[in-house]
This record gives structure tokens, C-alpha cells and sequence, in this order.
């Protein structure tokens, strides 16, 4: 009791700081809770008899679906490039995160026009295979499909996951397992996967929450999930509160898997040794070569080429009509507040971890992965709660703080918080306890050891987060739409106000920006990587 | 206008490190404070300027607003967003908002945001002199700029124009597996439905919707344009879609959807004797209740309604004009005249409630 008492005292500065900034981002969601107290009932006991059951359904076979498409997706391509050496290896490292860069509902609805009667795949088996054409004419808007597609722009999540987590998983472990006899196959399920099993179930967390606040896509395909019941309260009974308490019970029910999760991720604790890093260690065959390029190569495929292929044909159709000057314009505002956004998150994000790793309290532990949880509510309900929350602000002062760009920022940094906490929360994971002791015994400082041990240690999960921040940042809409200044657009604004006029043709230009930018950000600090 | 400040507070943020935020973190917080106020607006009466809130993002809305610019000299902001969370950002607002006037392509989210005591009265006969009397507000809360109509269309090659007739027609048991139409989540259903009620009554309104739902080809999905092209598909025979979608299918540069629009042909339903006409909804813009900049909006509301505006519009879109001199785009000429439901408008957002109802009682998802 004394010694834990003394420990609390010793670390009173960083559990006010971490306490702060966790309430910082989570006051949107207690901003919620209080709104949603004055509630109207009728409309919510009608939501609750008539849809909420079926909305349910729908959201748990969209969710089962995704994730699984997304573990086969993603795990497998981890797993063979971490492993392996092997020609191309790079490459298909740098294309697996890519299709991240894909807007969800931007995959869908090309998606969506080349399966159609008249799209470019029904035209080929007419073409070539008239005898299969009336099999292939068929209704593709289905959830399974929908599945298929989310997985696709989702996947890049668990892939990243599991790179780092693999590629840290250390020699010692993959050597005994090779002396033990066991092959690649069983070395694969008996240490790879339960020594990811915190980054993996890190990755599915995002995903879900992915799934679950995915609107765009999701009405397209005429699927109803539970963020159609927050949107149909909203939008079709014009009744805010109701959609508010939706939303607090859907946080809510994700807090309880939160919970869980971290109840059986505590219970694994590994010691893996770093200074070994694993990458390639296995012999390769050539049916093995071929079975890892088929693998790599069709993910790669499906989830990015076809649909920038598409993307690029639909930029030429309209080649004559695409304005260069805005595209530049939106092209400097989308990567100006994605990166102020990504380098706030990606330096607190980094802070926290840290600071609950060498206080060693579990309460502080706990305390800063609850920044995840801001990623369970729609980005929508998020702005607007945002705007309940400064509009006295506003009244007071008499200055526009709503719309402007300080709350964009601070918007974007408490909903993207969550996509860093994965990937350097895995990596964290992955360094032993030991090595705190040692340092210790080194009489560093807590600032010398973060920045020669930590830092060092950890830049590859840092570049990671900060890759994948920084993309989701530049794909976001719900926060851009309803937060942003006057006459301020950003790439994906642009995008979607086209797509959703049903002008997806015209909305290719401004979706392959937001790619092109994630690829060359990708490359470039994949090079820095390599040289380092 | 706000841009500057804001690299120069990141760059801020950039330079901070450990060091110097412990000797200067009261310094540090002082000039956060006064960048932060800097970077927002504080001077929301700027003469000449006009703020909008704007559900409508067409090219043509950004076209008009240069113009008005250029005619006027009056700069124009526009923040784009979805109807509800400008209806509830104005709320929220409240009287420090900035918005001097609030466009919507769907006269239900008009209707709303005057029944939640958002916008005023605008008295000025002469913006409304030139508008189809039959589109205008009765309560004087928002003017309509442009219409459509929610139209029929059939499959040229299964469907014979005869075997048509009206909205009501469609529960009959002869388009079983026939109909396609999307969600009811859709405002533009929401309104069509409305209508209904308005017009039929809520009894009769449930029972067609029941029968709707029985005469469904496939479950609600996809956009209008989707509707259309599942008819070309042979998924279905008659869609009930916008008109100014199949302007935009027939003067598509991509060889699949001209093909998609080609294969139907547009009909208004309701139109024999003593039928009430096709149905209609306006994008229409209003004042909010607040407006810091009322005489600049006003001259803004005036000029997207004057003959020149109205005419540009039809140029660039596949919408009607409200003043009835101006001819629509050639395409959208081509399908004729027709006869309009002649229906208070206010009906459109005043029994929404009630029609998301029936549309769940009778499980059209």
C-alpha cells in the first residue's frame, strides 16, 4: 500500500496529464450523454419496436463478414512478408497499406459500376463469353458483396498490425520453433498468431468501428445498420436527442468490448527479445514463391488496381473539364490540416504510451488506451457534439471558434487519435519490461530513455501510425463537412459532394489525389525506412 | 482569409519541445490563446459578404455565385454540408451564427428549419414578382429557385406508355416484380410519400405503401441512376427516379450510361382530367433568423430568381426554372409539358414524420 502509494505520488504529473488529454478527447462523447438526457421518448421507443432488432441483424452480418474478409486479407500477405525473403517483397510491402487510401464508399460504388449491366465486366463476358452473360447479370448491391468491398479499402489495418507485430516477434522465438521441428505452416499458428493476438485484436477494433460508422456505402447497398437507426432518427424524424442517446448506447455497447478485450489481451504478456529482428527467416520453395506472389498479387489486384484503373479511365473521360488550379488548391488544404492533425496525434499518441509505460500503473495503462474510444461514435454525431460543446464558447467571446480551423484540428485529433493508438500500442507491447530496468540501471533520465531507447525502438510503428493517420485524416468527411471554415475544401469533400450527385465519373480526379498522395508518402518514408 | 494564422499556429505547435515548455509554458499558453482567437473569425459583420449554409453542391451554384460577385461586388462564403447538420449547426448557433442564408435541394428541410424558429419572413415582392405563384411559401419562409419532378420511366422495350398512368397505379398487381425504387430513407421518397398523405389521406397512403412494397423487383438499393440502369439490366420495368437524372444519363460522356438512358423513356404520372398532376419539389433558400448580412442575402436571393440566374440555370442543369417564361435544357423539352401537383409545398415537410412511419409499418426499407 505504502510503495503504491509513493509510486502515485512519483508519477502525479503524468497521471494529470494523461487524465487531461483523455478527458480532452472524450468530452465530446460526456457532451453526448448529457444532451441526450432531455429526450423526447416517442421517437425512440418507435425506432426501438420497429427497426432496431432488423438493424441489428444486418450490422452483425455486415461486421462477421468484413472481418473475416479483412483477417484473410490482411493476416496471410503480413505473414509472407515478414517471413520471407523474397524478389518484390518491398513493393508488395509498400501496395498492401495502399488501398487504405480508398474511401470505403468510393470502392464501393466503383465497385458498383463495374459489375454493372453496362460496366466494363459484363461488357468483357458478353464480349468474350457470350454464353455466361446472363449468369453474370446479376444484382451485386448485396451485404456480402458490401462485405467484400469494405474488407478490401479495410484490410490495410490488419496488415499493418501484424507487420509490426511479426516483424517483432524475435529471432529466439522463431528459432525454437524451427529446432522444435515445427514448419513454417504450424510456426505460423502456434507463434505467430497468438503472439499478435493484442495487435490483431487492436486492428479489429478500428475495422469495427469502421464498419460501424460507414454510412455512404452502406445505404448504397440498401443495408441497414445501427448508424442508419442514429441517421434515420436524425435525419427522416428530425430528432437529434433521439439519435444522440443511439449513439451513447452504441459507444457504450463498443466500451464493453473495449473492456472485454483488454480483459483477455492483458492475460498475454510476452518478453520478446528486440535487437533479432525477424524479418525472412524461412527457406523458400518454388511452389512456396508461387504461392506467396499468387496471394500478394491478387490482393493487390482486386484492392487497388481495378479500382484505380477505374478511377484513371473515369479522369480521362472528363479530362477536358478538370480544373488544375483547385485541384492544387484542395490538394494544399487537405494536406495542411492532415498534417498538423497527424503530427498533434501521432507526438500525444506517442506521449501517452510512454508515460504509462514508465510509471508501470496499470489504472494510467488502462486510462490511455480509453482515447480509442472516440472512434465508436459516427463523425457526424462527433461534429455536431462538438459544436453543442463551443457554441457558448462562441456566444461569449463573440469570435467564430465554429468553423474554424483550431476545432477542425482538434476534431480530427480526438477522432483519429485511435488509428495511432494500434500500431504503436502493438509495438509498445512487443518491448520487455526488462529493458525498462535497464535502463533504469543505466541511470537514464525518463527524456534520455525515451528519446535513445524509445524512440529508436519504436520509428518504424511511428512511421506507421503516422502513414496511416495521416490518410485516414485525408479521407475524412463527416468532421470536414459540418466543421470546416468558409469556402474550404479538401480532397475528400470534393469527392464525395460529386459521388453522392451521382456523378462518381467526375469524382475520380479528387479520389486519385488523396491516393497518389498516400502512395508517395508511403514510398518516401518506406525509403527512409530501408536507409536507416 | 483564415489560413495564414493557422500555418503560423502549426508551425507554433512544431517548435515546441520539452524544454521550452517548461520555461515558458505561461508564455506558451498566451499566445496559443491569441493565435487560436486570431485564426477564428472575429468579425463576422463584414460589409460586403454574404455567409451560406448549402445542402446544394453543383457546379452551377459556384457559377452562379461568381457572377453575383462579379454584378455586385458582394464576396459570397459557402459552407457545404448535409441539410440536418446545418439545420443543427443554425440551432446551435443560435444568434452568433454566422449564416446569412440556408439552401436546401429538398423544401421538407426548408419547412423544417422554419418550424424550429430558424429563419424570417422575407416580405419583398420583388424577389417573388417573377416566380410560378404556385411554388411560393405561403408563410413567406423560403423561396424556391428550381424545381423537379419525381417521374415515372419504363422500359422501352417491355413497358407500353398506355399501361401507365399514375402514382396509385403503381400498387396495382401488374407490376409485381416490376418496380424499382430506392430506399425510403431517400428525402426525395420521403416527399413523394408525404404527398400522398396530403393528398390520399394517411389510410390510403399505408395501403398503396403496402402494395408497393409487394410489387418490388429487389429490396431498395442504389441511386436513382442505379434504378435506371437496373431497367437496362432487365432487373425490373418501370423506376420511379427524378427527372434531371435522366438528363444527366442522356448527356453522359460514358457510352454505358447514355445506353442506360436510352433504353427508357421519361412519363409523368397523374396528369388525365381531374387528375392533380405529377409530383414536385423545389430547392429553395431561405433567411436565416439571424442573418448578420440581410441586405446583401436579400440582393442574393433576388438575383438567383431574376430571369438571368433562372437561365443559367436551365443551361447548366437538367432542372426547371420557376419562372414559367424560362424554357428548360432541350433534353429535358423533349419529354413535353406537364401538369404539377399544385400542392402546398409545407406538406412535403410537415408530414414527414408521418411518412417515415408508414414507410416502416409497411417494410419498405
Amino acid at each position: 500500500m505504502e510503495i503504491n502509494l509513493i509510486k502515485l505520488k512519483k508519477n502525479l504529473k503524468s497521471i494529470t496529464s494523461v487524465t487531461l488529454l483523455v478527458a480532452l478527447v472524450l468530452l465530446p462523447v460526456i457532451t453526448l450523454i448529457i444532451g441526450s438526457i432531455n429526450l423526447d421518448s416517442s421517437n425512440f421507443n418507435y425506432l426501438w419496436d420497429h427497426l432496431l432488432i432488423d438493424y441489428s441483424f444486418d450490422t452483425i452480418y455486415l461486421l462477421f463478414l468484413t472481418l473475416l474478409f479483412s483477417l484473410l486479407l490482411g493476416i496471410l500477405p503480413a505473414w509472407f512478408i515478414s517471413m520471407n525473403k523474397f524478389r518484390g517483397r518491398k513493393i508488395y510491402d509498400l501496395l498492401l497499406y495502399l488501398p487504405l487510401a480508398i474511401p470505403t464508399y468510393i470502392m464501393s460504388f466503383s465497385y458498383a459500376e463495374i459489375l454493372s449491366y453496362f460496366g466494363p465486366f459484363q461488357n468483357l463476358v458478353r464480349d468474350y463469353l457470350p454464353n455466361f452473360s446472363n449468369i453474370v447479370n446479376r444484382d451485386y448491391l448485396q451485404i456480402e458483396v458490401l462485405a467484400l468491398l469494405l474488407s478490401f479499402s479495410l484490410f490495410p489495418y490488419l496488415y499493418a498490425a501484424c507487420r509490426i507485430s511479426f516483424s517483432m516477434i524475435g529471432n529466439n522465438y522463431i528459432n525454437l520453433s524451427k529446432n522444435l521441428g515445427l514448419s513454417e505452416i504450424k510456426t505460423f499458428f502456434k507463434v505467430g498468431i497468438p503472439l499478435s493476438r493484442p495487435s490483431i485484436f487492436s486492428a479489429i477494433f478500428l475495422i469495427s468501428m469502421e464498419v460501424l460508422n460507414e454510412y455512404g456505402a452502406v445505404s448504397y447497398f440498401g443495408v441497414n445498420t445501427y448508424t442508419s437507426g442514429i441517421f434515420r432518427a436524425w435525419g427522416s424524424l428530425a430528432d437529434i436527442n433521439t439519435a444522440s442517446l443511439l449513439s451513447v448506447f452504441l459507444f457504450f455497447v463498443v466500451f464493453v468490448f473495449f473492456l472485454t478485450e483488454k480483459f483477455f489481451t492483458n492475460k498475454y504478456k510476452y518478453d520478446i527479445k528486440i535487437n533479432s529482428s525477424s524479418d525472412h527467416k524461412f527457406h523458400n520453395t518454388n511452389l512456396k514463391s508461387l504461392l506467396i506472389h499468387t496471394v500478394c498479387l491478387v490482393i493487390i489486384f482486386f484492392s487497388l488496381i481495378i479500382p484505380i484503373i477505374f478511377m484513371i479511365n473515369n479522369a480521362f473521360i472528363v479530362s477536358d473539364n478538370i480544373d488544375l488550379d483547385n485541384l492544387i488548391l484542395l490538394t494544399k488544404n487537405t494536406i495542411l490540416v492532415s498534417l498538423i492533425s497527424t503530427i498533434l496525434i501521432v507526438i500525444t499518441v506517442f506521449g501517452i504510451q510512454f508515460l504509462s509505460r514508465v510509471s508501470s500503473l496499470k489504472f494510467l495503462r488502462f486510462t490511455s488506451n480509453l482515447i480509442s474510444l472516440s472512434y465508436a461514435l459516427p463523425g457526424a454525431v462527433i461534429g455536431i457534439s462538438l459544436i453543442s460543446l463551443f457554441s457558448p464558447i462562441n456566444d461569449f467571446f463573440g469570435f467564430l471558434i465554429i468553423g474554424s480551423f483550431p476545432v477542425l484540428i482538434y476534431a480530427y485529433f480526438i477522432r483519429y487519435m485511435a488509428v495511432a493508438v494500434s500500431p504503436i500500442s502493438s509495438s509498445f507491447e512487443k518491448i520487455s519490461t526488462k529493458l525498462d530496468d535497464t535502463g533504469k540501471n543505466l541511470g537514464l533520465n525518463p527524456f534520455k530513455y525515451f528519446s535513445k531507447i524509445f524512440i529508436p525502438l519504436n520509428k518504424k510503428a511511428i512511421i506507421i501510425a503516422f502513414c496511416i493517420s495521416f490518410v485516414d485524416i485525408m479521407k475524412d468527411l463527416p468532421l470536414t463537412l459540418i466543421l470546416r471554415p468558409f469556402n474550404f475544401d479538401t480532397l475528400a469533400t470534393k469527392t464525395y459532394e460529386l459521388a453522392v450527385e451521382e456523378m462518381i465519373t467526375e469524382s475520380a480526379i479528387y479520389s486519385l489525389a488523396i491516393i497518389s498522395f498516400g502512395f508517395i508518402l508511403l514510398s518516401v518514408l518506406n525509403l527512409t525506412q530501408s536507409k536507416s | 482569409m483564415t489560413r495564414k494564422p493557422s500555418t503560423q499556429l502549426s508551425k507554433n505547435l512544431l517548435n515546441i519541445n520539452f524544454k521550452i515548455m517548461k520555461k515558458f509554458t505561461h508564455k506558451i499558453i498566451l499566445i496559443s490563446v491569441l493565435l487560436i482567437s486570431f485564426s477564428c473569425d472575429s468579425n463576422k459583420n463584414k460589409i460586403n459578404e454574404i455567409n451560406i449554409y448549402s445542402q446544394r453542391h453543383y457546379a452551377v451554384d459556384e457559377l452562379q455565385y461568381k457572377n453575383f460577385t462579379e454584378e455586385t461586388g458582394i464576396k459570397v462564403n459557402v459552407t457545404k454540408a448535409n441539410a440536418d447538420e446545418l439545420i443543427q449547426r443554425l440551432k446551435l448557433e443560435g444568434e452568433s451564427s454566422p449564416a446569412d442564408l440556408f439552401i436546401t435541394v429538398d423544401v421538407g428541410k426548408l419547412w423544417q428549419a422554419g418550424d424550429m424558429n430558424l429563419l424570417q419572413k422575407i416580405n419583398d415582392f420583388r424577389v417573388t414578382k417573377n416566380i410560378d405563384k404556385n411554388f411560393l411559401d405561403p408563410n413567406d419562409f423560403w423561396i424556391p429557385i428550381t424545381y423537379r419532378s419525381r417521374v415515372i420511366v419504363y422500359s422501352n422495350e417491355r413497358v407500353k406508355e398506355n399501361e401507365l398512368s399514375t402514382y396509385e397505379d403503381l400498387a396495382n398487381e401488374k407490376w409485381k416484380n416490376r418496380l424499382l425504387i430506392r430506399s425510403s430513407s431517400n428525402s426525395y421518397n420521403q416527399a413523394l410519400m408525404s404527398s400522398l398523405i396530403a393528398n390520399l389521406g394517411s389510410e390510403v397512403a399505408e395501403d398503396w405503401s403496402r402494395k408497393i412494397v409487394d410489387n418490388f423487383a429487389r429490396d431498395p438499393k442504389g441511386n436513382d441512376r442505379d434504378q435506371v440502369k437496373a431497367i437496362a439490366a432487365g432487373q425490373g420495368d418501370i423506376a420511379v427516379v427524378n427527372s434531371y437524372y435522366i438528363g444527366l444519363l442522356l448527356s453522359s460522356e460514358k457510352d454505358e450510361e447514355l445506353e442506360a438512358g436510352k433504353a427508357v423513356s421519361v412519363f409523368f404520372p397523374n396528369q388525365a382530367e381531374g387528375e392533380r398532376g405529377a409530383h414536385i419539389n423545389v430547392s429553395g433558400i431561405a433567411l436565416t433568423k439571424n442573418s448578420p448580412n440581410k441586405e446583401n442575402a436579400l440582393k442574393l436571393i433576388k438575383y438567383l430568381t431574376s430571369p438571368k440566374a433562372q437561365q443559367t440555370y436551365v443551361d447548366n442543369t437538367y432542372e426547371y426554372s420557376v419562372i414559367p417564361s424560362i424554357e428548360p435544357n432541350e433534353i429535358v423539352k423533349s419529354w413535353g409539358n406537364f401538369k404539377k401537383d399544385n400542392l402546398d409545398l409545407n406538406m412535403l415537410g410537415s408530414k414527414r414524420n408521418e411518412a417515415v412511419r408508414i414507410f416502416d409499418k409497411s417494410g419498405w426499407r
